[in-house]
């Protein structure tokens, strides 16, 4: 309707959101040294490796770095990365479109079960296929698990971003005359290139740390080799060395990402009134496309829980359960717990500056604490060995609070990504209202800001627990001495090809970490999908 | 009596200033109307009442207790008793309906009190429901509620009509109004709506660089404002230049393409003869019936129709003069009557008195 007299200029009005982006009251000062002193602690292993690497020697550890044995393991590494990480990326990305956008039967349950492999351990799943097809071992068998291990970490967020785009910008392209296979790679690809990059991101990160697959399937990389060399002090040089071209590796691959993911944005853009997409009808596509997610299911899913079974058969069933498994279940989740917890309340105060409170320094500082990324457990665990035999005079080294503490810093970067979504799920004008209704600011921030972030915080939380049960290479350098974890345990059983006694481990760390990976599925789905419903 | 003094006030973010130098008084139980175009500072002035921002110098006072100043602590927003309704609702999507309205309640007048309330909103029954099951009118009426609720001595609403359609904005805004009246609480509305200003306000106090440039009732507002742009701001006006011809008794008469024209005792122009800039609304000048045959031309101006926005209840004609260069088009306001088609020639005549500012 027009009016008469129309208001001099009348943009739409600005939502409350971004009319006041991050205008606050002062200047956060407690918030900003808070996130100093994380950042600080998270820069801890680099610095630890600097000055080992300077008391080896530089000259010794620049010999090392020019070894021939370095280009080969960079060659070994570099291939397995960029195959792997390009499977990951077309079948995360094949099978989250297959479930969100066409009319796969049963989408609902695929949309589960192809979230679960995240729960299996990676070197679980090389057992799997190691212990059973005597074949999978070397470069290939390294692409063929660790594709099947990793996938879901592209399909996750592609699945969340697919969701959650605008099928209008679809349909749109289509109205201008452009084909379906055009939009597909041009709208929706684009739609999801976000999340395919930053799910690939992960795959490298993922590959570069890896040492407990590479092992079995005796596939050499950086990381095997400084697992070899780390405990040998004759090898100090050797492990500084290698451990620095890994940390410049993914330094480039951290650079590289940013670099590719631009400027663009991709959104809905505005208030509007969401829509989900018309699923595509498959049509006789149908069979295959069950037959395709059924296929890597089997592969990622069936075959290492098969083979966990088929081995305690296989061993007479021996004794399950019992005091080790339970003791070092209990463990597992004790040490689990504690690095989730920190974690969480840690990324807390980066997570509100970095969403409330932006300006360059500030983003800078938040930003720094992703650095922790470029450094693989293997050298964190590393860097923290050798701070405590040199300073400490191994006072900590193998005990429950540095292993934690090593976890700690390990995963901070995921729950801050966790805890960040959360707290911008509650936007901060509603922290005002409920100050300007006579509540202080604590209590403020606790009846409103944590209450909407809850779903959130409890994703974070459990995408650290999910990560400290099925990590291996940190916890085998740090585990405290007298006592077995999951994967500890498991991986001394493997080692000893005693594959009756280590399956039930295997089952076990499945099971704990099924549940929470469930639940973020459930998250991830939700937070997607929470526009949509209201 | 006063219930809110700003006085001097400063805020810049950065090198960037928002407010340079605001003053305003709004008296107790009024309903107050700051109206400025976006980027005018009104919602930084709203966030420096409710004690969201801190300002860089000047100081508030709520009734005589000083919020914010020069060598007072600034009162946090949960002790300033101030309502704040932001745009477009912000309802705690977590909480019930109730439970929203209730929020900064103690317990025990709790339940009693967002009765209480949601009868006023028109609201009673749906206490149950979430936010997202409210439609953006009533999600309006639960912010305004919430608001009211602690029973504010002042409360701010920020724009809150702007995300509705017209037809709910209207009987919102009536609403509103109403039951701020019936509560006797101070309302200060920041709005870039001049209709929503006009209609509702006692007061409105117009904001542009970061000061105030007029405070007056929205009748004096629109028929004597403070300088040309101002009244291009509120409401339609077309601006032309006059001659200030000798005064004639107590009204000076001005010159202008429309004839000569009284001038009205408000203006703020001198007695001096000489050139002024003078304002007439659309409202004040008439197609004269007949068009070019009418009988009597005299004080006409002559032209072609370039366009008609027709309104059913009234419509806006726009104007070219016939050889008059420097004013390229009038606009008139006209009570129904056929649609003029472009280039139609009309005559059209003035009625005064106008306002008029010495040139510049």
């Amino acid at each position: 309707m027009k009016s008469a007299v129309q208001p001099v200029e009348a943009p739409p009005a600005p939502s409350a959101l971004t009319a006041v982006p991050a205008r606050r009251a002062r200047r956060p000062a407690g918030l900003i040294t808070a996130t100093a002193v994380i950042a600080a602690l998270l820069a801890v292993p680099l610095l630890f490796l600097l000055i080992e690497a300077y008391r080896a020697g530089w000259s010794a550890v620049a010999t090392e770095i020019f070894r021939p044995l370095s280009g080969s393991l960079l060659w070994n590494t570099v291939r397995l990365t960029v195959v792997v990480t390009v499977a990951c990326a077309v079948l995360g990305t094949a099978a989250a479109w297959l479930v969100e956008r066409t009319n796969l039967p049963g989408r609902r349950i695929w949309a589960v079960l192809l979230v679960i492999p995240l729960a299996i351990p990676d070197f679980v799943v090389s057992f799997g296929w190691n212990s059973l097809f005597l074949w999978v071992q070397g470069f290939q068998g390294a692409v063929l698990v660790m594709t099947l291990a990793v996938y879901p970490l592209v399909y996750l967020p592609v699945a969340a971003s697919l969701r959650a785009a605008d099928p209008g910008q679809e349909e749109v392209a289509r109205s201008l005359g452009v084909g379906r296979v055009a939009t597909f790679v041009r709208i929706t690809l684009g739609q999801a290139k976000g999340a395919i990059l930053g799910g690939c991101l992960l795959v490298v990160l993922v590959l570069l740390a890896e040492y407990g697959a590479f092992e079995m399937l005796g596939y050499r990389t950086f990381t095997t080799e400084i697992f070899t060399n780390f405990n040998q002090p004759s090898a100090v040089p050797t492990a500084c060395a290698l451990s620095l071209i890994l940390v410049a590796i993914s330094l480039v691959v951290l650079a590289g990402e940013g670099w590719l993911r631009g400027r663009g944005r991709v959104s809905r853009t505005g208030p509007m009134a969401p829509r989900v997409a018309p699923p595509l009808r498959l049509g006789r596509w149908t069979i295959p496309a069950v037959a395709a997610v059924l296929a890597l299911l089997v592969a990622a899913l069936g075959v290492p829980i098969y083979a966990s079974v088929y081995w305690i058969f296989q061993g007479g069933m021996p004794a399950i359960g019992g005091v080790p498994m339970l003791d070092a279940a209990w463990h597992t989740a004790l040490y689990g717990v504690c690095a989730a917890a920190a974690d969480t309340l840690l990324a807390l105060p980066v997570a509100v500056l970095a969403i409330r409170h932006t300006s360059a320094a500030r983003h800078f500082l938040e930003r720094s604490t992703y650095l922790v990324l470029a450094m693989p457990g293997v050298v964190i665990a590393l860097a923290l060995t050798y701070f405590t035999e040199q300073y400490l005079h191994s006072i900590g080294y193998q005990t429950a609070p540095l292993l934690v503490l090593c976890y700690a810093i390990m995963f901070f970067p995921l729950a801050l990504v966790g805890v960040k979504a959360a707290i911008a799920r509650a936007p901060a004008n509603l922290e005002d209202v409920a100050r300007s209704l006579g509540h202080g600011r604590l209590a403020a921030f606790s009846r409103v800001t944590l209450r909407l972030a809850a779903p959130g915080l409890v994703a974070a939380f459990c995408l650290v627990f999910l990560e400290v049960v099925t990590e291996l290479t940190a916890t085998l350098i740090l585990v405290p001495t007298g006592v077995q974890t999951l994967a500890t345990q498991f991986w001394a059983y493997q080692s000893n090809l005693s594959y009756a006694q280590a399956a039930p481990f295997a089952l076990v760390m499945i099971g704990i970490a099924a549940l929470p990976s469930i639940a973020l599925g459930r998250f991830f789905y939700r937070s997607a999908t929470a526009r949509i419903e209201t | 009596m006063r219930q809110l003094t700003v006085t001097g006030l400063h805020k810049a973010f950065g090198t960037h200033p928002v407010l340079t130098g605001l003053d305003l008084d709004v008296p107790a139980g009024s309903f107050t109307a700051i109206l400025g175009p976006s980027g005018s500072g009104k919602t930084t002035l709203l966030r420096l009442l409710a004690g969201f921002e801190r300002a860089d110098a000047g100081s508030i006072a709520i009734g005589d207790r000083v919020v914010d100043g020069p060598g007072t602590s600034q009162v946090p927003p949960e002790r300033r008793q101030i309502g704040y309704v932001p745009q477009e609702g912000a309802l705690f999507p977590h909480l019930t309906v109730a439970a929203n309205v209730g929020f900064g309640l103690p317990a025990r007048r709790r339940a009693a009190r967002t009765v209480e309330l949601l009868e006023a909103v028109g609201l009673a029954g749906m206490g149950d429901r979430y936010p997202h099951q409210l439609s953006g009118g009533q999600q309006q009426r639960v912010a305004v509620a919430r608001a009211l609720a602690i029973r504010p001595e002042v409360v701010l609403l920020d724009e809150p009509f702007a995300s509705l359609d017209a037809h709910l904005r209207a009987s919102l805004r009536a609403d509103v109004l109403e039951i701020c009246r019936a509560a006797g609480t101070t309302a200060i509305l920041v709005t870039h709506d001049q209709d929503e200003a006009l209609s509702m306000a006692d007061r409105i106090a117009v904001l542009r660089d970061g000061r105030i440039v007029q405070y007056a009732a929205p009748h004096e507002l629109y028929t004597r404002p403070a300088d040309p742009a101002l009244a291009r701001f509120v409401g339609d006006a077309n601006i032309i230049t006059g001659q200030l011809t000798a005064a004639a008794g107590q009204l000076g008469m001005v010159a202008t393409i429309l004839g000569s024209l009284p001038v009205s005792p408000g203006s703020g122009v001198t007695a001096q003869p000489g050139p002024v800039t003078v304002l007439i609304r659309p409202e004040q000048l008439e197609i004269v019936a007949g068009g070019p045959d009418a009988a009597d031309q005299h004080d006409c101006l002559a032209g072609r129709v370039i366009a008609c926005d027709y309104y059913g209840h009234d419509a806006v004609v726009r104007v070219r003069p016939d050889g008059q260069p420097g004013n390229d088009e009038v606009i008139v306001r006209t009570t129904g009557g056929p649609q003029l088609p472009p280039g139609a020639p009309v005559l059209v005549r003035a009625r005064g008195p106008v306002i008029a500012w010495a040139s510049s």
